[in-house]
């Protein structure tokens, strides 16, 4: 008589419990369009991944109301951690067992590290919120809603020197943007007749600053811009005005957070970002704003924007490939993208490059009571 | 004049570490708990002070909240963690991942309470004035210095000179024997981790004020308390105060000779070598093999 072992016995009792699992997921991924976001969740940058799904949620919302796609979009989403290790293990899992197609990322690192993951399996990575100058071009199925940091340098440097800002100490984190920002910001207020005076490295993690700030002091420049993310940037600024360091603070757009436009000490930041006028009268924009306003009490963000703008994309070109009765995969997104370049988002119209990376306007503000104020 | 400036911000950032590391010592000393959630201690403590300050209420009772909500996790934890889990002859590990899954849930917990943003309390206490030429310090280095002094010769007088602190001292060696002179290991435990949290409220109050709290900040906090604790010596309280103050010093004066990278790492290559060299730390006892 053939023994049955308890593992065995296991095994089958727990198929059709499995099963019941499994199916459905499986049958919803067939039947839905499952987006990706790999996006910091938890940790000090944690506030970046909020403020992203927000945005990719209410184009999820109005792609639905309006049933662009004969598909439901389904969201899953992926701690990154907003580090290269997290976004590597989190591309993988939305690759290989979400099946997720059209994947929503932030931060420079992560994209590095998911990008060719996503080109090995031809799901698409559209980038909202990373800068750093690498990432253009990343890969032929990464693309960026987003202006890189080169962009915004480009914009800052003749501010800098027409308001006799020309010798900065710069603070940025060690890592692919922040080293990317600092080459561009060197290359370009050198070449306009400035100077970095101090170049502090610091990591990710740091929460110490004073001895920076002492640091800086002694060499007394005209500004001081700092390049790093989330509850840091507000660290930074807040110790820095602590011991003393009055001269103007200078910044990126990653700066454009609530924790450092509510932050006392940064009233006077000038940081530059995408030029987000939200009195544009296309009726995209204003559906946006208007429901934004309604549902949060508050305007949205450069960030809200982009990963709206991120998933109205994905639902733009799966229109087109759906009327054309193509599939919609990697290669068939790309080849839409290609070929239809200009597209009606929030903001106006977005043109896309051959790497796949939007041009906007970007614009120098200052933070006046919480809010950007552009300035030139 | 760098130097100097340098060694101030150490002195204000190494007591802040001193209390906090103390706090941890205290309670690993006395009861051989490993509580790797003393940093949601100081965390849960930092965002009370927060909250109260919000409520607009004065530092003094803002510091009380604090107090109570540390002293309060410190006993629950004591209470309906760890010791359920000693009762059942819990190994060490056990109780490293009770207490990091305490961490998860605290850290959790504040997220959803409080957003995920940085938080930090606006006061002229932290705002630096130059007091010589090239040297700027502010009110809270003096309100940190006053602090951690009264409370270590406060508790090193508890310590040295009451029955309860003399039990304390003695819980870790022989509980047994405690019942002996009439004391509860039971009680004494409690009183450990009492008083272990509360000496992390001092740093919480003045580092939301300072440095400001995100909800993952215990995890940098229970980094220094543990470096602190091997350098000190494991389980003295004056070993982890000392090595704390220590740290803080380093790893903000190497910033005048070295890259400001090397800040953190420089507390931990003070760490390596201690542990390399003087292995029982700073006051701990050596022991022979």
């Amino acid at each position: 008589m053939t023994r049955i072992s308890r593992r065995t016995l296991l095994a089958a009792s727990a198929l059709p419990l499995a099963g019941s699992f499994l199916a459905p997921r499986s049958a919803r991924a067939e039947e839905a369009y499952i987006l990706g976001t790999l996006f910091p969740m938890a940790g000090p940058n944690a506030e970046y991944g909020t403020i992203f799904t927000a945005g990719a949620a209410m184009a999820i919302k109005h792609a639905s109301a309006d049933k662009m796609l004969s598909r439901p979009l389904v969201l899953r989403a992926e701690d990154s951690e907003g580090t290269p290790q997290g976004g590597a293990v989190g591309m993988n899992k939305l690759v290989n067992v979400d099946h997720a197609l059209y994947v929503l990322v932030g931060f420079t690192g992560v994209s590095k590290a998911a990008a060719p993951i996503g080109a090995r399996a031809k799901v698409i990575l559209v980038n909202g919120g990373g800068v750093g100058p690498d990432l253009a071009g990343l890969s032929p199925y990464y693309w960026n809603v987003i202006p890189l940091v080169p962009d915004e340098i480009k914009v800052l440097t003749p501010f800098l020197i027409a308001r006799q800002l020309r010798r900065v100490a710069l603070i940025y984190v060690n890592d692919p943007f922040g080293n990317g920002l600092y080459k561009a910001l060197k290359t370009d207020l050198t070449a306009a007749g400035g100077e970095i005076v101090a170049a502090d490295a610091i990591s990710p993690a740091d929460q110490q600053f004073s001895a920076i700030a002492a640091r800086i002091r002694t060499l007394s420049p005209d500004a001081v811009y700092f390049a790093s993310y989330g509850a840091q940037q507000a660290q930074i600024i807040k110790q820095l005005r602590d011991a003393g360091i009055g001269q103007q603070l200078l910044t990126y757009s990653g700066a454009a957070i609530p924790s450092v436009r509510n932050l006392p000490e940064a009233e006077g930041l000038i940081l530059t970002a995408q030029a987000a006028d939200w009195t544009v009268d296309d009726p995209i924009t204003q559906r946006f704003v208007t429901d934004w306003r309604a549902q949060y009490g508050s305007d949205p963000t450069p960030y809200h924007q982009n990963y709206y703008n991120a998933v109205r994309l994905f639902a733009l070109l799966a229109q087109q490939l759906e009327k054309a009765g193509k599939p919609v995969d990697g290669d068939a997104l790309r080849a839409a993208l290609l070929a239809t370049r200009r597209f009606a988002l929030v903001g106006g119209e977005g043109v896309f490059d051959d790497l796949g990376d939007i041009s906007m306007k970007i614009v120098v503000n200052t933070l006046k009571s919480g809010k950007l104020v552009a300035i030139g | 004049m760098l130097v100097l400036q340098l060694l101030v911000s150490g002195i204000e950032t190494g007591a802040l570490y001193a209390l906090t590391a103390a706090g941890f010592a205290l309670i690993f000393g006395a009861t051989r708990i490993f509580h790797f959630a003393h940093g949601a201690t100081y965390a849960l403590a930092g965002y009370a002070f927060v909250f109260a300050s919000r409520l607009g209420l004065t530092w003094p009772l803002g510091g009380l909240l604090a107090l109570l909500v540390a002293v309060g996790f410190g006993l629950f934890l004591e209470a309906a963690v760890y010791r359920p889990i000693q009762r059942h002859h819990g190994a060490f590990f056990t109780i490293f991942v009770a207490a990091f899954g305490v961490v998860i849930v605290v850290q959790s917990l504040i997220e959803l309470s409080f957003g995920r943003a940085f938080v930090a309390i606006s006061t002229p206490l932290t705002r630096a004035h130059e007091i010589l030429p090239g040297l700027y310090i502010a009110r809270v280095f003096w309100l940190a210095i006053v602090v951690a002094s009264l409370v270590f010769v406060s508790l090193g007088a508890f310590l040295a000179r009451t029955r309860a602190g003399i039990g304390l001292r003695a819980l870790s060696e022989n509980p047994d024997l405690l019942r002996a002179f009439g004391l509860s290991a039971r009680r004494l435990s409690a009183l450990a981790f009492a008083l272990g949290s509360a000496l992390a409220v001092p740093g919480a109050v003045l580092g939301a004020a300072t440095t400001g709290l995100s909800p993952a900040v215990g995890a940098h906090v229970m980094l220094i308390s543990l470096a602190a604790s091997v350098v000190g010596g494991i389980g003295s309280l004056r070993g982890a105060a000392l090595a704390g103050l220590l740290l803080g010093i380093v790893e903000t004066l190497v910033v005048a000779f070295l890259d400001t990278q090397w800040s953190e790492a420089a507390g931990f290559v003070v760490l390596f070598v201690f542990i390399l060299f003087r292995p029982s730390g700073l006051f701990g006892a050596a022991v022979a093999r």
